[in-house]
């Protein structure tokens, strides 16, 4: 058995074991899905050590040539993501271990979405990837309605459709570039396209993949699926925290991707730097206006996933690196955000954090994890969000860049501070909080990846991604002032000025856009990429991520 | 009259995907959304499946020369595709027939306005 077939198993075990075991009685099921989880994640550290160590890994399905057959790869961009991605779920699925909510049918469907999402990372193949894409479209769909309370099969028809749209757009685009170049391998596709001899050509079919893609990593305007998929309050908590966590990240994972293939004729950077600031700024301004808590890291996720679309497209070494970097990070603080949310919410049975109160002192490891995750989302020193967002700034450079920056930590950390009234004071009712070794073990495990992530900055990133940076800067004097100055702001800002504007606050929550008009957006979204595509996009491509991505 | 008689599959195809975007653009009764999203769909699987199809290609199947054959990656891929498509509106229906009893209505508008704040 060649050493390549460990991309295989590592996309099929999930799934395959899911649906083999599923005659099992329940308690059995869910230990060999435990087990299936701890083997798989063996072997994407296997996998990753092997990508660093020898280079890139292949595999092309059922022996044909290359260019026709289907090709699995690792390479220094997707193993660290299919690693994070493995680990991730399996500590997703030890955290909720005594959770109600874990009948086979749901574990059945998170193993298939784990496949689904290794898959993406894993293929080389364009259409495999929209085949994976739509996968996991539909299981998502159906986990955020798994409980079918209130208005999750609203949010799951809207989320689904919406999807399907963009994905429809994603299948007219590889149509046109199956025409143009005649493979929808990603390398092939590569060299052929920098053969063609004008980027017109390609602008159609470049606009109409990356409007999906745009769509997947919720881009504004196209971002309002997410937080009714993310925080929609029928989905158990790891199914939040795996959204969040890792699904969301294929989009960016793309973008990386795709824009690397397209990168000899066109060039989208600067749109899409700009778009990552507003989506930043948009989100946090929205997460402030929310009373729901999982909503509130649903709104931060969008935010956070602008900073990280700013971080890649800067255009500088450092800032590309901290961008991969913050995506590791995003993961585990908002993972370790909402599966603790999920549980305040299930033994408080409140939603809104205006009634949440002193979850230190009736939960302390939830609560331990909690502070650990806000730390790291804004940035604290010695938290792993410092070192990335100091590494995204390296890129910006000048006022302007130091103003966007700025603005952005101190939205963070505003609704951070609002989120923190959770922690303290006294529980308004008594509760029989019931003593879970998994949740507590498990919170306080991510707290500490978190932390670690933060005191050994410089070299995780050498470790993950190759370059070695230095990061002693994060923790300079300017920064900690800078991040004492921020966090005083917040809190002024926040007594003064949030607190009081409760009715314009509410306006804002309570509006809601209908499928037509989120529509309405799309096709707008997808006009202005093709009329800048048109006027700037035919420059140079930026060099450094060849560094990651080798040209074939 | 001439660019009319020009016009092949493809450009039928394409036509048909943007039909389908003006209605989930323009329609407010939720059935009909969901029906502009499959012509939509369709319009895309349609325009993927005629690439690289020369005239008068014949089908790959078995028997066929390889000289006359049309490209059978497209064909391939496109019956997934298919599959993919039929299965979400499926899905979708089935979600549009619990939203219709719960909420008793089919305009987007109405609906959004009932959903719980």
């Amino acid at each position: 058995m060649p050493l390549s077939s460990i991309l295989y198993l590592i996309v099929l075990l999930p799934v395959t074991l899911a649906a083999a075991g599923y005659f099992l009685p329940q308690k059995r099921y869910h230990v060999l899905m435990g087990l299936t989880n701890l083997t798989v994640s063996m072997l994407a550290i296997m996998l990753f050590y092997v990508v660093r160590g020898a280079g890139p890994l292949e595999h092309l399905m059922a022996g044909w040539p290359e260019g026709i057959a289907i090709r699995l790869v690792a390479d220094s961009l997707s193993a660290p993501l299919v690693m994070l991605g493995a680990l991730f779920c399996t500590g997703t699925l030890l955290f909720s271990t005594r959770a109600d909510y874990l009948d086979k049918t749901f574990i059945f469907l998170f193993m298939s979405l784990e496949s689904a999402l290794l898959g993406i990372f894993l293929s080389a193949d364009l259409f495999n990837i929209y085949v994976l894409i739509e996968l996991s479209m539909l299981i998502i769909a159906i986990l955020i309605m798994y409980k079918q309370d209130k208005q999750s099969v609203y949010d799951a028809m809207l989320y689904l459709m919406m999807n399907f749209i963009a994905m429809a757009f994603m299948l007219l685009g590889l149509g046109f570039i199956y025409r143009i170049t005649g493979v929808l391998d990603l390398d092939m596709m590569q060299e052929r396209i920098a053969m063609l001899e004008s980027p017109r050509a390609v602008m159609l079919p470049f606009a109409m993949i990356m409007t999906a893609i745009a769509l997947k990593a919720a881009m504004f305007p196209l971002f309002s699926w997410l937080p009714r998929a993310h925080g929609a309050p029928s989905a158990p908590a790891i199914v939040s925290a795996v959204l969040s966590g890792v699904q969301v990240k294929t989009g960016v994972y793309l973008l990386i991707r795709v824009s690397h293939v397209f990168a000899s004729q066109l060039d989208a950077s600067t749109f899409f730097l700009v778009l990552g600031f507003i989506t930043s700024v948009i989100g946090f301004l929205l997460a402030i206006c929310q009373k729901d808590i999982k909503l509130i890291l649903a709104y931060h996720t969008v935010s956070q996933m602008g900073l990280i679309v700013m971080g890649i497209n800067l255009g500088t070494e450092t800032a590309f690196y901290g961008g991969l970097y913050h995506i590791i990070n995003h993961a585990l603080f908002k993972g370790l955000l909402f599966l603790t949310a999920g549980t305040i919410i299930e033994s408080y049975h409140r939603r809104s954090y205006a009634e949440i109160r002193g979850v230190m002192r009736t939960m302390p490891a939830i609560g331990i994890g909690t502070l650990a995750g806000m730390l790291g989302i804004t940035g604290a020193p010695f938290f792993n969000g410092s070192i990335s967002k100091y590494f995204i700034s390296d890129g910006l450079q000048g006022d302007w860049g130091g103003m966007a920056m700025f603005i952005i930590n101190l939205g963070t950390t505003l609704s951070f501070v609002k989120y923190s009234v959770v922690l303290f004071g006294k529980p308004a009712i008594k509760l029989s909080v019931p003593r879970d070794p998994w949740v507590a073990c498990v919170s306080l495990i991510f707290g500490a990846a978190c932390l670690l992530g933060g005191l050994f900055g410089g070299p995780a990133v050498q470790w993950l991604f190759g370059p070695s940076l230095r990061a002693a800067g994060a923790l300079s004097l300017q920064k900690l002032a800078g991040f004492g100055v921020t966090l005083g702001i917040a809190v002024l800002a926040y007594l003064y000025i949030v607190s009081r504007i409760g009715t314009v606050l509410t306006r804002v929550r309570t509006n809601r856009f209908t499928f037509n008009q989120l529509t309405v957006m799309l096709t707008i979204f997808f006009m202005i990429l093709l009329a800048f595509l048109w006027l700037y996009g035919s420059d140079a491509d930026p060099v450094f991520i060849d560094a990651i991505l080798p040209r074939p | 009259m001439a660019f009319i008689t020009s016009l092949g599959i493809s450009d039928l195809a394409i036509a048909l995907f943007f039909i389908g975007l003006f209605g989930a653009m323009t329609q407010r009764n939720i059935m009909k959304t969901i029906m502009s999203v499959g012509i939509m769909d369709m319009g895309a699987i349609l325009y993927f499946a005629m690439s690289n199809l020369p005239k008068n290609a014949r089908p790959p199947i078995k028997g066929t020369p390889v000289e006359v054959m049309a490209d059978p990656v497209p064909q391939a891929l496109m019956i997934t595709a298919i599959v993919i498509g039929v299965s979400v509106i499926a899905m979708c229906l089935a979600m549009y027939m619990r939203v219709a009893y719960r909420y008793r209505t089919a305009e987007w508008s109405i609906l959004t306005s009932r959903v719980e704040k």
